[in-house]
C-alpha cells in the first residue's frame, strides 16, 4: 500500500522540526517548508496527499496557499494551523475547502487525529 | 485682610485635600476586585506557560511573545489599580515591571540575560540553564545534587568569568588567539601550539580576588577541617560532556590538598590547550566556539571501591543489562585503565540482579587522601569481587534514576565510601549509535504481545516513555514503601506525591490537571506523566508491570523494551529545541514565587525577582489596604460598615456595597443576621451558624470554648502582624467577599451570582496552620476530597487549598455556599486531629454523613450515594 505523503508549511521552523519525526514515526512521508515560495514551487511538481499549513506567513499566506492547493490538487486535503483568536479566518478556510483547522499552540495528538481524518478522506477518494 | 484670605484659602485647600484622601469604598472595592481578577488571569497564564514545558504541545515563538505581552499588560493594569487604592504609594512597581520587561524582551531576541554572573558558584546554588557558564560536567552534577536521596560530594565551580579574568589579568587573550589561528590554519602544529600556550597559562598569576574567593569557598566546604581535606579539581570545559564528549582530553587532579588548590587551577586551565584537545577541535571544526574552562572543585570521598557504570551497554543497546566495572580504592584505575577491574552485568529490572560477572585479579589501587602512584592491592583482596550483589543493585538502581532524569543512557563514575554510602562523581550521557526504528513499527509489533490497558484517557503532563511495576498510592504512608522505578498510580495528583516523583519511572493519576502543582514537579524531575485518566486506579493492577507511553497517551501491559529505547534515540529531544529553552529561560524570570512572607524585610517592590512575585506583592498590598480600612472602626463606620450582632460571638464586620443588607433605622451601628439580604452571604451564614456545624467538629469540646477559640483571630500567624485580624465581609445583593483569619487559619470566600449560570461562581481559599507539613497536607487533602465531592475544582499547593466552582445554578450555588460555611467551622484544628492518613477517610465520611443527616446540604445527598454506617462523631 502506498504511504500517505504530507507537506508541512510553517514559517516557524519548530513546527516542522517537531512534527516531521513524529509523523514519520507513524509511517507518513513528510516534507517540510518554512516559506510559501519554496512550498509553492514544490506544489508545482507534486501533489501531496495532505497539506498542513500555517495561516499567517510572509508572502503568500496560508489562505492563498490553500487556494493554490485546491486549484492544482483537488484530491488533496488541507489542514490549517491558526493562531488563537482567529476564528473568522478559520471559518473562511473551511469554506474554501480546508478539511480541518488547529489552533496554536497545539498538541501533537491533535495533528495526529486531524491527519488521520484527512487521510481517510483522501483514501476514499482514490 | 489679605492674610486672612490667604489663611482661609489654605484652610480650604487642606479641607479639599482631606476630602481628596477619602476614596469612596465602592471605588476602592472595584479596584480591589480588578486586582483579584487580574491576579487570577496572571496565575492562569503562568500555569499555561508552565504546562507547555511538558513537551506534548508544539508552540512557536509567537506564543511566547504574546504570552509575555499579555502578562505585562495584566501587571501594568494591576499596578495602576493598586496605586489608585493606595494613593500612589507603590509607584516603584512600574519601574520594576519595566526593568523585567526589558530583560524578557532581550531574552525573546535571543540574548541570554544573567542577572548576575559570579566567579564562583556552590554546586547547590547552580540554577537551571547555567550550563554555558559552568560547563556541562559541573552542570550535570548540580542537577543531580538536587535530586533527593542521591549523594554528590560537596563542591563549587569557578565559572567562565573566573577563566576569562585569569586570561585578562595575564594579558593572554590575544597571544592565545594568534597561536590558535596557526593551529587552525596549519596541520601538524597542534603539539607545538599546545606547548607554547600551556607554558604561558601555567606561568600566569591568579588575580588576587579570585585566589581569595577559591580559598574561601574551599574553606567553607571542608568545614574548618583544613588539614585532612582533600579535593578533586576537574576540568568542566564548556561543551565537554554535553553534546560533545571531549572525554579524557582535559586534565583532572585527585587528592589535592588545600595548599595546592591554586596551582591545580592553573594546571586544569592549561589542559584546555592539550595537544589532543586542540587536535580534536580542529578535526571537529570547533574553533569558532569560544574555548573556556570552568573548573570544578569537590571534596574527596574516602573511597573503598569505585568504578564506572554504563546504564546501558553501548555495544548491545537492545539488551536489558547495565555494565558495571569497579576496583578497590579510587576510580582512577578503572577510568584510566591502569589496572584490571571486575565487570558485572546487571539487569535493568528490579531488583537488579547480577546476571554475569567477571572477577579479575586487581593488582593496583589508588588510596584516597594519599599522594603518589598506585599501590599494590593487599593479596587477600586481589581476587575477591569488589562489589556485593546488593551494592551492585544499589549502583544500578541509582544510575537508572539518572538515566530517567537525563533521558539518555548514562556513563557514570561512582564511589562507595567506607560506610557503604554511594556517591556520584560524574555523569554524562552515552551517545548511542544506530538508526532509530519507526515508532509505528515498534508499536505494531509490540501490540501483538502486549494488551492496551488505557488509551487516550487523560492528558499528558510530561512527555516520555516509562515502564515498571504499578505502585498504587492511597496515602502518604504508602510513599515510604515506594520502590524506585515503579509506575506511580494515584487517585489524586496531590502535592505530597512530590517526595517520590524523582524515583518514579512514570506517573498516572485519575484526577489532576497539567497546570497543577504535582504536574509541575513531575516536569521538574522529567518523569513521564499522564493526569486525569479517571480510571487508572481501577484499571492498573498493583505490582503488574506496565509501559506508559506518554508520547501517544497509551498504557500497555508488560515491559516494552523497544519503546523505552526508542526515546533514547529521539532527535531532537524536545527539550533542546530553541523555543523550549527560551520558554525555560522566560519562566525562570516569570514563574517562581520568592516573596512568600509579607513580614520579611524584602517584601517590597525591589525585593521582587519574578512576575509572580510582583503579582503576589500587589495582591497582598491591595488586600491589606482594604482590611486596614475595615479595621479602623471610625473609617469603617464612615464608609458605611456595620458590625454583625449575633448570639454566636463571632466578630464579623460587614460592608454593604449595595443591596446586601435590608433597610433599617438610620444611625444603628450594627446589623443582625436576619437583616442580611445578600443571597450568597445568607447561604454562608446559614452553614456557619447552624448548630450542626459545631456538632461535626471532630474534637469533643464544649460549645463555649470552641466559639471563643473560633473568634480569637490570630492573623499574625498567617497574615503578618501589621494586619489586624479582622473578619471582614464585603457584601452586595448578589455578591460576597468574606475573609476570615480564624484560629490559625486563613479562609477567604468569594462568590457572585451573575445573570446566567455560567456567570455564577464560588472561589474558596484556605491556608495556614501550625502543625508540621504532613498534617497540613492531610488537612488539605481532606478539604480537597470534600470540595471535590461538591464538584469544586480544587488545587492544593502545600497547605494552600484553592477551590473554584463555576457554571452553577443559583440553587447549587446556595447549597455549595452552605457547605462552605460548615467547612469553615469543621476545618478548624483539623490538622491537629489528622494523625494518620486513614483519618482522612474517616473524617471525610463523618462530615458527609453529618451533613447528610442534618439534611441542610442537599447537593451532597444528591451527588453521592452514601452508606450511612457511622453517624456518631465521637466514636
Amino acid at each position: 500500500m502506498r504511504k500517505t505523503t504530507v507537506c508541512i508549511l510553517d514559517d516557524e521552523p519548530i513546527v516542522g522540526d517537531r512534527l516531521k519525526p513524529e509523523l514519520e514515526d507513524e509511517g507518513y512521508i513528510v516534507e517540510v517548508f518554512i516559506d510559501s515560495k519554496s512550498a509553492l514551487e514544490r506544489l508545482d511538481e507534486k501533489c501531496f496527499d495532505v497539506f498542513i499549513t500555517d495561516l499567517k506567513m510572509e508572502g503568500v499566506n496560508g489562505m492563498g496557499f490553500l487556494e493554490r492547493v485546491k486549484e492544482k490538487c483537488p484530491k488533496s486535503e488541507v489542514i490549517m494551523i491558526t493562531g488563537y483568536g482567529t476564528l473568522e479566518s478559520a471559518r473562511e478556510a473551511l469554506i474554501k475547502g480546508a478539511c480541518d483547522f488547529i489552533t496554536k499552540p497545539f498538541r501533537i495528538g491533535d495533528i495526529r487525529a486531524a491527519l488521520k481524518k484527512a487521510e481517510k478522506r483522501v483514501k476514499q477518494r482514490r | 485682610m489679605a492674610n486672612i484670605l490667604q489663611s482661609f484659602q489654605k484652610l480650604l485647600k487642606l479641607l479639599n485635600l482631606k476630602k481628596e484622601e477619602e476614596i469612596p469604598f465602592s471605588d476602592l472595592f472595584v479596584r480591589f476586585q480588578n486586582i483579584l481578577k487580574q491576579n487570577n488571569a496572571a496565575m492562569e497564564l503562568i500555569a499555561d506557560m508552565g504546562s507547555k514545558m511538558g513537551g506534548d504541545f508544539v508552540f512557536d515563538k509567537k506564543y511566547l511573545i504574546d504570552s509575555v505581552e499579555e502578562l505585562e499588560r495584566i501587571l501594568r493594569s494591576s499596578a495602576y489599580d493598586l496605586n489608585f487604592m493606595t494613593k500612589n504609594k507603590y509607584l516603584e512597581i512600574y519601574e520594576v515591571i519595566e526593568r523585567f520587561s526589558k530583560e524578557l524582551k532581550m531574552e525573546l531576541q535571543g540574548k541570554m540575560v544573567f542577572r548576575e554572573t559570579k566567579k564562583i558558584y556552590k554546586l547547590t546554588e547552580v540554577e537551571d540553564g547555567m550550563e554555558d557558564m559552568i560547563g556541562h560536567k559541573a552542570y550535570n552534577l548540580s542537577r543531580i545534587i538536587n535530586l533527593p536521596d542521591i549523594n554528590v560530594p560537596d563542591g563549587f565551580v569557578v565559572t567562565i568569568r573566573g577563566f576569562r579574568e585569569y586570561l585578562a589579568y595575564n594579558n593572554l587573550f590575544e597571544k592565545i588567539n594568534s597561536f590558535i589561528q596557526t593551529c587552525q590554519e596549519q596541520e601538524k602544529t597542534a603539539e607545538h601550539v599546545s606547548h607554547a600556550i600551556r607554558l604561558m597559562v601555567l606561568g600566569g598569576e591568579i588575580p588576587p580576588d579570585l585566589r581569595r574567593d577559591i580559598l574561601q569557598a574551599a574553606t567553607k566546604i571542608c568545614k574548618g577541617n583544613h588539614q585532612e581535606a582533600y579535593f578533586s579539581v576537574r576540568s568542566s570545559a564548556v561543551g565537554e560532556d554535553g553534546e560533545l564528549s571531549f572525554a579524557g582530553l582535559h586534565d583532572s587532579f585527585l587528592n589535592v590538598p588545600m595548599d595546592e588548590l591554586l596551582s591545580a587551577f592553573k594546571k586544569v586551565l592549561a589542559s584546555l590547550y592539550n595537544t589532543e584537545s586542540l587536535e580534536y577541535r580542529r578535526q571537529m571544526n570547533l574553533f569558532h566556539m569560544e574555548m573556556a574552562m570552568p573548573v570544578l572543585y569537590q571534596l574527596m570521598i574516602p573511597s573503598r571501591v569505585a568504578g564506572v557504570l554504563y546504564t546501558l551497554d553501548p555495544n548491545k543497546p537492545e539488551g536489558s543489562e547495565s555494565v558495571l566495572s569497579g576496583s578497590w580504592g579510587l576510580g582512577k584505575v578503572v577510568v584510566e585503565g591502569e589496572s584490571t577491574a571486575d565487570t558485572f552485568r546487571v539487569s535493568r529490572m528490579p531488583p537488579y540482579p547480577v546476571v554475569d560477572q567477571a572477577i579479575q585479579e586487581k593488582q593496583w589501587m589508588h588510596v584516597p587522601m594519599e599522594r603518589g602512584p598506585a599501590k599494590p592491592v593487599p593479596k587477600s583482596r586481589r581476587n575477591t569481587p569488589c562489589l556485593t550483589p546488593q551494592e551492585a543493585a544499589l549502583i544500578v538502581r541509582t544510575g537508572l534514576i539518572l538515566e530517567r532524569y537525563f533521558k539518555r543512557p548514562m556513563d557514570i563514575e561512582w564511589s562507595l565510601d567506607d560506610k557503604g554510602r554511594l556517591w556520584i562523581l560524574q555523569a554524562r550521557p552515552i551517545k548511542l549509535s544506530g538508526k532509530r526504528k519507526r515508532k509505528g513499527q515498534i508499536i505494531e509489533r509490540a501490540i501483538k504481545g502486549h494488551r492496551i490497558l488505557l488509551k487516550d484517557r487523560g492528558i499528558i503532563a510530561y512527555r516520555g516513555v516509562g515502564a515498571g511495576p504499578v505502585f498504587l498510592v492511597n496515602s502518604s504512608d504508602d510513599l515510604s514503601k515506594f520502590p524506585t522505578g515503579a509506575v506511580l498510580v494515584s487517585r489524586y495528583a496531590t502535592p505530597w506525591l512530590a517526595k517520590v516523583i524523582s524515583q518514579a519511572s512514570a506517573i498516572v493519576t485519575d484526577i489532576g490537571t497539567i497546570t497543577g502543582h504535582m504536574a509541575t514537579v513531575a516536569r521538574e524531575f522529567r518523569v513521564p506523566t499522564i493526569v486525569g485518566t479517571e480510571v487508572a486506579t481501577q484499571v492498573l493492577v498493583p505490582n503488574k508491570v506496565v509501559t506508559v507511553d506518554a508520547e501517544r497517551n497509551v498504557i500497555y501491559e508488560g515491559y516494552i523494551e523497544e519503546l523505552l529505547h526508542h526515546q533514547f534515540l529521539e532527535e531532537p529531544q524536545f527539550e533542546i529545541t530553541p523555543e523550549f529553552q527560551l520558554l525555560r529561560r522566560l519562566l525562570r524570570k516569570i514563574s517562581p514565587l520568592y516573596l512568600t512572607d509579607p513580614q520579611a524585610p524584602n517584601f517590597t517592590p525591589k525585593g521582587c525577582r519574578t512576575y509572580h512575585d510582583i503579582m503576589r506583592f500587589m495582591h497582598e498590598k491591595a488586600f491589606e489596604t482594604l482590611v486596614q480600612i475595615g479595621s479602623d472602626p471610625r473609617s469603617f463606620l464612615r464608609r458605611g460598615g456595620k458590625r454583625l450582632r449575633t448570639d454566636i460571638p463571632l466578630d464579623l464586620l460587614i460592608i454593604d456595597i449595595g443591596g446586601g443588607v435590608a433597610e433599617k433605622t438610620p444611625g444603628e451601628t450594627y446589623i443582625t443576621p436576619d437583616q442580611i439580604t445578600s443571597v450568597p452571604m445568607k447561604a454562608i451564614w446559614e452553614g456557619l451558624s447552624s448548630p450542626e456545624t459545631w456538632n461535626i467538629e471532630p474534637i469533643p469540646v464544649d460549645f463555649k470554648s470552641l466559639m471563643s477559640s473560633l473568634t480569637r483571630t490570630q492573623s499574625e500567624e498567617i497574615m503578618g502582624n501589621n494586619l489586624p485580624g479582622v473578619n471582614l465581609a464585603i457584601i452586595g445583593s448578589d455578591y460576597v467577599n468574606l475573609s476570615m483569619p480564624l484560629g490559625y487559619h486563613f479562609t477567604a470566600v468569594e462568590s457572585s451570582i451573575g445573570s446566567t449560570p455560567e456567570n455564577n461562581y464560588i472561589s474558596f481559599r484556605f491556608a495556614g496552620g501550625v502543625t508540621e507539613i504532613t498534617r497540613r497536607s492531610r488537612r488539605a487533602v481532606l478539604l480537597m476530597k470534600l470540595l471535590e465531592q461538591a464538584n469544586f475544582k480544587v488545587q492544593i499547593n502545600g497547605d494552600l487549598v484553592t477551590a473554584r466552582a463555576i457554571d452553577l445554578t443559583e440553587e447549587q450555588l446556595i447549597d455549595d455556599l452552605r457547605l462552605i460555611g460548615k467547612l469553615i467551622g469543621f476545618t478548624r484544628q483539623l490538622d491537629v486531629m489528622l494523625k494518620s492518613d486513614t483519618d482522612i477517610d474517616r473524617y471525610f465520611e463523618k462530615f458527609l454523613n453529618q451533613v447528610k443527616r442534618t439534611n441542610i446540604n442537599q447537593p451532597i445527598e444528591k451527588r453521592r450515594d452514601n452508606n450511612e454506617k457511622d453517624n456518631s462523631l465521637y466514636s
